[in-house]
């Protein structure tokens, strides 16, 4: 993994929680479906660690940000679904406007043009 | 199916003390683990491969197992209540109307059928009270898959056998308004009477077990170690067994009086069952000193 790389990972794991949400936002979803809508839209550059996304999903349950409940009984096991709560949608917007705003700053204060 | 998954698993978690926690996470990767492997296979990899592959990107476990989220919430309990309460759906409301329409009907009817309001005698008192047990019971089942909401349903058995129980009561009535008509249907009288028997069973044995400590939230408010009401597991199993045998005996006794004495022997001996019943709930549950 070259440093840039490491960078972007990094930059992604700090915003592992909030990309959950994100995803949750589109409707309930599980472990691996999580983890495989995350890695198809890095494209499969980067990836956030599995182990990484359940300590997600744990503090996010805990604070109320996401519920969880386990599906039927499928050829692949119970699997433990997720739903985002009202809570968790506007800690997400929450989220996404500092995330705005902090980009923006972080755009001027590197100097970066607009890239056409 | 690829089994090396669960071998693996099972290492994994090997030195990780099973609490109710480390079981769900446990639960809850394997059905990930699998669905990672069946995908891993379509892209060629043989089975075993596939699973290695797949516990290898799981990445470290011990951070998870270090971060228990089962931290006493400082939300009261009834505020928590309010907070899980689901409401019902629209097609369960619709559904659960027009099912009581219906069993309301067929009991109008029933009851007209007995009363001579309508012809047909026993045989539509029958058949009108098994339309109308058959409605109660799905509407029953239905409302207690539904009702424990949408995150934690009843589990569909459980919610079948309350359904279940509900039609074995009703079913009974219209089984003896029957023989009530007709005394000549001693057939009638015998299955009411099973019918009563197995509905008081199954509503006795339902109602002991039934609890909300299955669900997540419930289970993370609770303090660490407390999972139910009795001393420990062995006298939860203790108390399953009993009620067990208790009813099946009883039962058993119930019918053969019913049949070899009288049919009204089969109330005493149910009644005593209930008050057996009661007593070891009253000992084993709410024991002296328990809550020391």
């Amino acid at each position: 993994m070259t440093q840039t790389d490491a960078f972007a990972a990094d930059l992604l794991r700090g915003n592992t929680e909030t990309i959950v949400l994100g995803v949750l936002r589109r409707g309930d979803s599980y472990g691996f479906e999580i983890h495989k809508a995350i890695r198809d839209a890095t494209g499969g550059d980067h990836e956030i660690k599995e182990a990484t996304l359940y300590a997600a999903y744990r503090r996010l349950e805990k604070d109320g940000l996401v519920e969880s409940y386990w599906g039927d009984e499928s050829q692949g096991g119970r699997r433990k679904y997720y739903r985002i709560t009202d809570a968790g949608r506007a800690v997400y917007r929450g989220r996404v406007d500092a995330w705005i705003a902090t980009r923006r700053i972080i755009d001027t204060l590197l100097d970066v043009k607009d890239q056409p | 199916m690829n089994t090396d998954i669960h071998r693996l698993l099972d290492e994994a978690f090997a030195d990780v003390a099973m609490t109710s926690d480390a079981r769900d996470l446990k639960e809850e990767i394997r059905a990930n683990l699998m669905a990672r492997t069946v995908e891993l296979e379509s892209t060629g990899l043989a089975p075993s491969a596939a699973a290695r592959r797949a516990i290898e990107e799981l990445g470290p476990l011990e951070e998870l197992l270090g971060t228990s989220p089962a931290a006493p919430s400082p939300e009261p309990m009834a505020a928590q209540h309010a907070r899980h309460k689901v409401r019902p759906r629209p097609g369960f409301v619709v559904r659960t109307t027009l099912l009581s329409v219906v069993a309301s009907a067929a009991a109008v009817l029933a009851i007209a059928a007995a009363a001579g309001g309508i012809d047909g005698g026993a045989g539509a008192v029958i058949s009108l009270g098994l339309i109308s047990a058959v409605a109660l019971g799905i509407v029953t089942g239905d409302a207690l898959a539904q009702e424990t909401t949408v995150n934690h349903p009843m589990p569909r058995a459980r919610a079948t056998g309350w359904g279940v129980a509900t039609f074995a009561a009703i079913a009974a009535v219209a089984a003896g308004g029957a023989f009530a008509l007709d005394t000549g249907l001693v057939a009638s009288a015998i299955a009411g009477g099973v019918l009563a028997l197995a509905s008081i069973g199954l509503f006795a044995w339902l109602g002991a077990t039934q609890t909300n400590r299955g669900k997540a939230w419930v289970r993370a408010a609770a303090p660490a170690g407390e999972d139910h009401g009795f001393a420990d597991d062995n006298a939860a199993a203790r108390f399953g067994l009993y009620t067990a045998v208790l009813w099946t005996v009883g039962i058993a006794v119930a019918i053969a009086l019913a049949v070899a004495v009288a049919w009204w022997w089969c109330l005493v001996i149910l009644a005593a069952c209930v008050a057996v019943m009661m007593l070891m709930i009253a000992r084993m549950l709410f024991a002296r000193g328990a809550d020391e």
